[in-house]
């Protein structure tokens, strides 16, 4: 039987770790509870014994590779132990036992320390009647016998490879000798090297570590924020006219003025007013953190994924500093370049999806900041001037907070104020 | 090029001990400590350990690189027992112990950030770290009693992991001392406290003695 050992939680409820030393190798006999590898999370370094007497089939990983938690890490051999026994001993592993608790887990799992987690269910398979060949064996899914020509179950043999794994383009879909030698296997277990894995329907590439800290983040957000946006349009024809009045003075000062740095003064200006906005919630400590400084995050859709480097003390820019460091960040973004030093300390964060275009949203705050300023697009519409209908140019805008902090109150009243500045930019310099 | 040591600090004695066990030491001088998998290139500014002549060790525990100094006091224990439990439960455990040790002398509330970390609010106080095997589970932790963060800022570089509530703050910016934050009593009185409390873990387990 061939009995797939998964990377169990040792413990501190992580989700992976790193391979730093492999006790073990292929072909090796090993017997319950001998260090089969030295595994490291965050805060711990552990031997991992063998939960089983066989013998070493497959390691999944190499050194410095990482491991997924409940992904298989060691396959063993179990000797003597044969079709319907093994069955039988894979039901009889995973059925609950009345009263059993943790600790049983501990001691099934060669008395580790810690929830050692056991091969999944579907992991222990029984061989076939034609013993333990490896090409008997699938992990994770039903086992099938692949139908193949002779020679091509040969080649495959000799290749090392699971024939199982195979496609055949034969008749009902036998393999043959051109599909063996076209095979390229893919790669067991889960480390961060996988390559990109074309699959007839669906192509599977790894996770960069940028996605991975976006939807981590964004979890977190929306797990740990109770989000709610507010939605303005306001009508900018005055802030038209001056960004038009001095763009080409910033330009020769190589400076390009965007509507952005006005909506991040407006943004501070209104955040000076409403300091919830402007603050984070400490409930382990039972306490508020008023934030006394003005950094205003970015987001910057980048090919990679979205980044949000901070313009740091923004209140004591001008409209042309925060426009030349939107664009130091932007490039540095895009290039890639951006330090931790960019990105750290932010405050309260604007998402401009307006300049890709969109007038609405619902931005996921940037936990634990407490709120976010999403911006639209311009878009020409009639608006009521001194009682009549006119064109106007209306920015939208979509303010999401953290409502455990900022009340709907507060939330429409920063909003007015930062619409008050858009729609009268001369007011930004009157404070 | 920094010569990277075997380590040889006196808690690793206790790696030795076939029954639970504790100590307390404070460094004798200045350390870099590397974590298991940590490399020198990558966790530490080289030229300045090299120009301060800086031991630099690495240990056979998880977690990032540290530097350990006589305004430090380290706590390390081997726990023995078979029925041990979760390395999460025995930081918690040790957390609970040690921060109610300070309490005692101190005004400010404590609480466990990340995995491990003793915090006063968002600025870490104390960083720990664990190696296990399946006869023994061998903990340390460092508690930063009085030593400057510039001083982790001018020798570690930003480690290549940390915890969501550092949100990429510097060292000097994420870490702080008990005596900056108003701990009055010196380290030696610290060191008893927490050896008092450590000691009510008795209980619970074998019994855990100071060697030292």
């Amino acid at each position: 039987m061939r009995y797939i050992f998964n990377f169990p939680d040792i413990g501190e409820g992580l989700e992976e770790g790193t391979i730093l030393e492999w006790y073990v190798k292929k072909g090796q006999q090993v017997k319950t509870g001998d260090n089969l590898v030295q595994m490291e999370t965050d805060k711990v370094v552990a031997d991992i014994p063998s939960p089983r007497d066989g013998t070493i089939v497959a390691l999944f990983g190499e050194v410095g590779e990482i491991a997924i938690v409940g992904e298989p890490l060691v396959e063993i051999e179990i000797e003597g132990v044969h079709g319907e026994e093994a069955q039988e001993e894979a039901k009889k592993e995973f059925a609950p036992q009345p009263d059993e608790s943790e600790d049983l887990d501990d001691e099934e799992a060669a008395g580790v320390v810690g929830t050692m987690e056991t091969a999944g269910k579907s992991a222990v398979l029984a061989a076939s009647d034609e013993g333990s060949d490896k090409e008997d064996v699938k992990e994770d899914k039903p086992m099938r016998k692949a139908l193949a020509t002779p020679v091509a179950r040969a080649m495959a043999k000799d290749m090392d490879i699971d024939i199982n794994e195979v496609k055949g383009t034969g008749p009902s879909g036998r393999v043959t000798k051109a599909d063996v030698e076209n095979f390229k296997p893919a790669k067991k277990g889960t480390s961060k090297k996988q390559d990109i894995v074309k699959g007839d329907d669906v192509t599977y590439e790894p996770l960069t570590q940028i996605r991975k800290a976006i939807s981590k983040n964004m979890i977190n957000s929306k797990h740990s924020a109770a989000h709610m946006t507010v939605f303005e349009e306001v009508e900018i024809s005055e802030l038209i006219n001056v960004r038009a009045r001095y763009k080409d003075a910033f330009s020769k000062k190589d400076a390009k003025l965007t509507y952005l740095p006005f909506i991040v003064k407006a943004a501070v200006h209104a955040l000076k007013h409403y300091r919830q906005v402007n603050s984070q919630m400490d409930l382990e400590n039972d306490r508020m953190i008023f934030n006394n400084r003005y950094n205003i995050g970015i987001a910057v859709d980048t090919a990679e994924g979205l980044v949000v480097p901070v313009i740091k003390d923004a209140d004591q820019l001008s409209i042309m500093e925060i426009a030349k460091q939107i664009s130091e960040l932007a490039d540095k973004a895009n290039a890639r370049k951006l330090s931790m030093d960019d990105m750290k300390g932010g405050t309260f964060t604007i998402t401009n999806y307006g300049s890709i275009g969109g007038l609405f949203a619902t931005p996921v705050i940037n936990y634990p900041q407490a709120g976010i300023l999403g911006v639209g697009r311009i878009i020409k519409k009639p608006v009521v001037k001194n009682d009549e209908v006119v064109p106007g140019s209306v920015l939208s805008l979509s303010l999401s907070v953290d409502h455990r902090i900022v009340d709907g109150g507060e939330a429409s009243r920063f909003i007015n104020k930062v619409m008050e500045y858009l729609a009268d930019p001369i007011a930004l310099l009157m404070e | 090029m920094v010569e990277v040591l075997e380590y040889n600090l006196p808690d690793v004695q206790l790696m030795h001990q076939e029954t639970n066990n504790f100590l307390l030491w404070i460094p004798d001088k200045t350390y870099i400590v590397l974590g298991a998998s940590n490399k020198p290139d990558n966790s530490i500014v080289e030229s300045l350990v090299v120009r301060d002549n800086i031991s630099v060790l690495k240990r056979r525990t998880g977690g990032q690189t540290v530097m350990l100094t006589p305004k430090n006091l380290i706590i390390s224990a081997i726990i023995t027992d078979e029925n041990v439990v979760k390395p999460k439960d025995v930081f918690n455990k040790f957390n609970d112990l040690i921060i109610k040790a300070i309490e005692q002398d101190h005004f400010v509330t404590f609480s466990t950030k990340g995995i491990s970390d003793i915090a006063i609010g968002e600025m870490k106080i104390m960083g720990s770290s664990m190696y296990r095997n399946r006869e023994k589970l061998f903990y340390h932790a460092v508690l930063n009693f009085d030593e400057s963060p510039e001083t982790f800022q001018k020798y570690l570089t930003h480690p290549s992991k940390e915890p969501d509530y550092r949100i990429g703050r510097s060292h000097a910016e994420f870490v702080t001392s008990l005596k900056e934050t108003g701990y009055v009593p010196d380290i030696h009185h610290l060191k008893e406290k927490i050896t008092e409390s450590l000691n009510s873990f008795l209980p619970n387990y074998k019994p855990i003695y100071q060697v030292v």
